[in-house]
């Protein structure tokens, strides 16, 4: 799991020990211009522990044509042209013996480093661009990312609300004392938390100590039988689905637990309402919604009573397309490829969850029984897997974007 | 770690294995293992395993078939998830970048990185563990020229799905697969990163996942120069297998046929169950004629020695063949079978208890061949008749290609997409 807000200290963005001045007395060789682009080849080579050679150090301010082969270089798979610890451009998936790839990035005056992971050098080489270009005509990729982070500010706090809604729906059943009801109202209320259970973690009730799961209101909220603290005992949503889908009764303790879970997603929401997310917050938030996915509901843990566990497997996984989404136009700047790749597995996972949608089902997808977990397990698990990994890649890209 | 320039694959390296060294080969520079430390003519003592270095850049056939057989191995089989080509090729190429590093005991990416987002493809459990005479060896499957990735016309010709053999007793969840990756090392550590790492670049580039595994041990096929080692049932296995480079040339590799896959061959990968239970309480009289040897020396019943001719003819007292006529050997004998020969490159497999609570073992047998229809005349034969089948079931199977070894530059398959 991805550190929670609590513990994130402000980061200092880390800067490269890279060298950015040209060697003293070298004379700046620029890059010809054609089609409207400087062009500057790059090559890969395997020589000295792996080397990264450009043809020419500097080009003229504007668009920037470069030309990646890896001849020979097996360390090498990447290349990133940067500014300081902003990434400007850069190109993956280099082997050698695959064809050249290129990228054009519109660059203004200044020095830039290029990067090459692998290089036996790990210092970056240094790049001059000459001049001045004229402003973009399109916003940076880290203003598209802000915009991004903005906007799902506002779909936190939506979710936030409608929990706490939900939540209190909950109870009125429970109180009113109508199993039938209180079971839809769990299943219906579980879902809000789950998308965005990542960035609402973390939070804890003043006077208590980080280590103290009674002051843990992630753990007061989304407590379960793997994760019970018996110092501290059942609590929130799994102890009031233990008494309605395992004991099947609502008693006094199922009211009190149904109050108690109302008091904390409503203290949560008064934490976790109009925080500022950075893009890489959503990146985490992303994965880690992947993660609880696969440690909780894929193994059926999370609902050991209700067995809903696809209802909050949707959750999680709207949340985290959610997240992506807002972030979106930012990466299709920074690496559309990858944005397509993980955009199609997006498409593929919830286009399986569709598989499993049933209206007249608990929170609108089938019970997800022994039976159905011994059968569909490893095709949900791999379906997650084949997300994970690129999604993985996405949290540096944006946390380094110009 | 420092470790010295790497011998060029077409030439024959020495080192402190003195003997075994090209005695694998068959003509193939990329099954010469060479190790880290310059041989000396007063150092000949037994190798560090774990300083055991092959190369994965070479000409003809790829490492990890000839390769005398390292003591672990991991075999993973895949299911493309990919419909482009273009996924197909990236996948070949950064596979085979990172084999060639790690077959020379490097990492494939730094393992932390000043930026504090970076999620790393380098998983660290290998390090400073050496090469440990790693070989990954890839096989590609039917599927790869299916029309798909419109590669049909690069299909090998001999290459379909193994015909359904009797007694074939096979789960899906165990059986086929798109590509496959023989990891094998001195060290089981070793296999498994290799696995790890390459079953990550799949799924990074959403080309393939994965399908199934065996991690196997002590490896159960001998190699030139090797003691004969033992199966899960305790006999000596591999006594009659091809060791020399003129038999691997005729029964291994694929000598004719279109340029790039000379130098090819046919790997099938089956997942074979041993009845631990009964077997153990099974005489031993029983079990030596069941395969036709003595258990304790390896000897052909009626023999003396491990490595005398078996004697088919011979009969006892009373008239009955020394060697039963279902016995194991004698089916397989290249004597009763046109002279097919095929190479055996098995490791034994445990995975705890099964769902009865009995020992979930056997052997993942693995075969190269020139033509699939060797292995499965061999098999229809056994899977038919074999005194041994009442002690196992073939649980898991799988046929690949495996095209021949990358040049330096290049990566495996790349003439598929030229």
């Amino acid at each position: 799991m991805l550190r929670s807000r609590l513990f994130r200290a402000t980061t200092t963005q880390a800067v490269f020990g890279l060298s950015l001045l040209l060697a003293q007395g070298a004379i700046a060789d620029t890059a010809p211009v054609k089609n409207g682009a400087s062009q500057i080849s790059v090559t890969l080579t395997g020589d000295n522990g792996g080397q990264c050679v450009l043809d020419h150090n500097s080009a003229a301010a504007g668009p920037v044509t470069f030309t990646i082969t890896n001849l020979s270089a097996p360390a090498i798979s990447e290349f990133e042209l940067q500014s300081g610890s902003r990434i400007f451009g850069e190109k993956e998936n280099l082997a050698p013996g695959l064809p050249a790839s290129t990228f054009t990035v519109t660059l203004d005056g200044g020095e830039y480093q290029i990067y090459c992971p692998g290089a036996a050098q790990q210092k970056a080489v240094a790049f001059a661009v000459t001049g001045n270009t004229a402003t973009h005509a399109q916003g940076t990729t880290a203003d598209l990312l802000n915009t991004g982070t903005e906007g799902y500010t506002r779909y936190v706090d939506g979710m936030v609300d409608a929990m706490i809604v939900a939540a209190t729906r909950l109870q009125d059943d429970i109180d009113n004392g109508d199993l039938g009801a209180a079971k839809a109202a769990y299943a219906n209320a579980r879902p809000f938390y789950e998308r965005i259970e990542t960035d609402v973690e973390g939070f804890f009730l003043p006077g208590f100590a980080p280590t103290d799961n009674a002051g843990n209101l992630d753990y007061l909220i989304d407590m379960r039988a793997s994760n019970l603290d018996p110092a501290v005992g059942w609590h929130g949503f799994h102890a009031v689905e233990r008494d309605l889908f395992g004991a099947g009764k609502i008693t006094d303790d199922t009211k009190a637990l149904a109050a108690e879970l109302v008091a904390n997603v409503t203290k949560l929401g008064t934490l976790a309402k109009g925080l500022t997310y950075r893009p890489e917050d959503l990146a985490n938030g992303a994965a880690a919604l992947l993660e609880e996915v696969q440690s909780g509901k894929i193994t059926g843990e999370e609902e050991a009573f209700s067995h809903i566990d696809l209802v909050d497997f949707a959750g999680n996984v709207e949340g985290a397309q959610q997240a992506f989404a807002f972030l979106q136009p930012g990466i299709r700047q920074i690496d559309p490829d990858l944005s397509a790749r993980i955009e199609a597995q997006f498409t593929a996972v919830l286009g399986m969850l569709e598989e499993y949608r049933d209206p007249n089902a608990l929170g609108g997808y089938v019970t997800y029984t022994n039976v159905l977990r011994a059968s569909d397990a490893v095709k949900l698990s791999k379906a997650i897997q084949n997300l994970q990994e690129p999604l993985a890649q996405i949290s540096e890209k944006v946390a380094t974007a110009s | 770690m420092s470790k010295s320039q790497k011998t060029p694959a077409n030439s024959l390296a020495v080192s402190r294995r003195g003997l075994l060294l090209g005695a694998a080969a068959g003509g193939v520079g990329a099954a010469l293992p060479h190790t880290a430390t310059a041989a000396k003519a007063e150092d000949m003592v037994k190798p560090d395993p774990m300083e055991t270095e092959y190369p994965f850049y070479g000409t003809g056939g790829q490492a990890g078939i000839a390769t005398p057989p390292q003591r672990h191995a991991m075999f993973m089989s895949f299911d493309l998830t990919t419909d482009k080509r273009g996924d197909l090729q990236v996948l070949l190429a950064r596979w085979s970048a990172a084999i060639g590093l790690m077959m020379r005991g490097k990492a494939i990416s730094a393992v932390e990185s000043d930026h504090e987002y970076a999620v790393k493809l380098e998983t660290g459990e290998a390090l400073d563990l050496g090469p440990a005479g790693l070989t990954v060896t890839v096989g590609l499957g039917p599927r790869v020229f299916g029309p798909e990735y419109g590669l049909a016309a690069h299909r090998p010709p001999l290459m379909r799905p193994l015909k359904a053999l009797p007694s074939d007793a096979l789960h899906p969840e165990w059986t086929g697969g798109d590509l496959s990756l023989q990891a094998c090392a001195e060290d089981p550590q070793v296999a498994y990163h290799a696995i790890r790492v390459l079953s990550r670049i799949a799924k990074r580039l959403n080309a393939a996942s994965v399908r199934w595994t065996v991690m196997g041990f002590g490896r159960a096929s001998a190699g030139k120069g090797q003691v004969t080692p033992r199966n899960l049932f305790g006999f000596r296995d591999g006594t009659r297998n091809i060791r020399e480079p003129a038999a691997m040339a005729r029964h291994v590799w694929l000598n004719d046929g279109p340029e790039w896959q000379r130098g090819g061959t046919y790997q099938v990968a089956r997942k074979i169950e041993m009845h631990i239970e009964n077997w153990d309480t099974d005489q031993v009289s029983d079990q030596n004629a069941v395969f036709g040897r003595h258990k304790a020396t390896g000897a052909p019943l009626g023999s003396k020695a491990e490595f005398d001719t078996p004697d088919f003819a011979k009969r006892d007292a009373d008239g009955n063949p020394m060697i039963p006529v279902n016995a194991h050997i004698r089916l397989a004998a290249r004597e009763h079978n046109d002279g097919t020969q095929i190479l055996r490159r098995s490791y034994n497999y445990t995975d705890g208890l099964n769902d009865v609570a009995r020992l979930d073992a056997g052997l993942l047998f693995i075969s190269y061949q020139n033509d699939p229809a060797n292995f499965e005349a061999l098999q229809t034969k056994l899977g038919a008749a074999d005194a041994l089948n009442e002690y196992i079931t073939h649980v898991g199977s799988a046929l690949f290609f495996v095209p021949p070894a990358a040049p330096e530059g290049s990566y495996l398959g790349a003439p598929l997409f030229a």
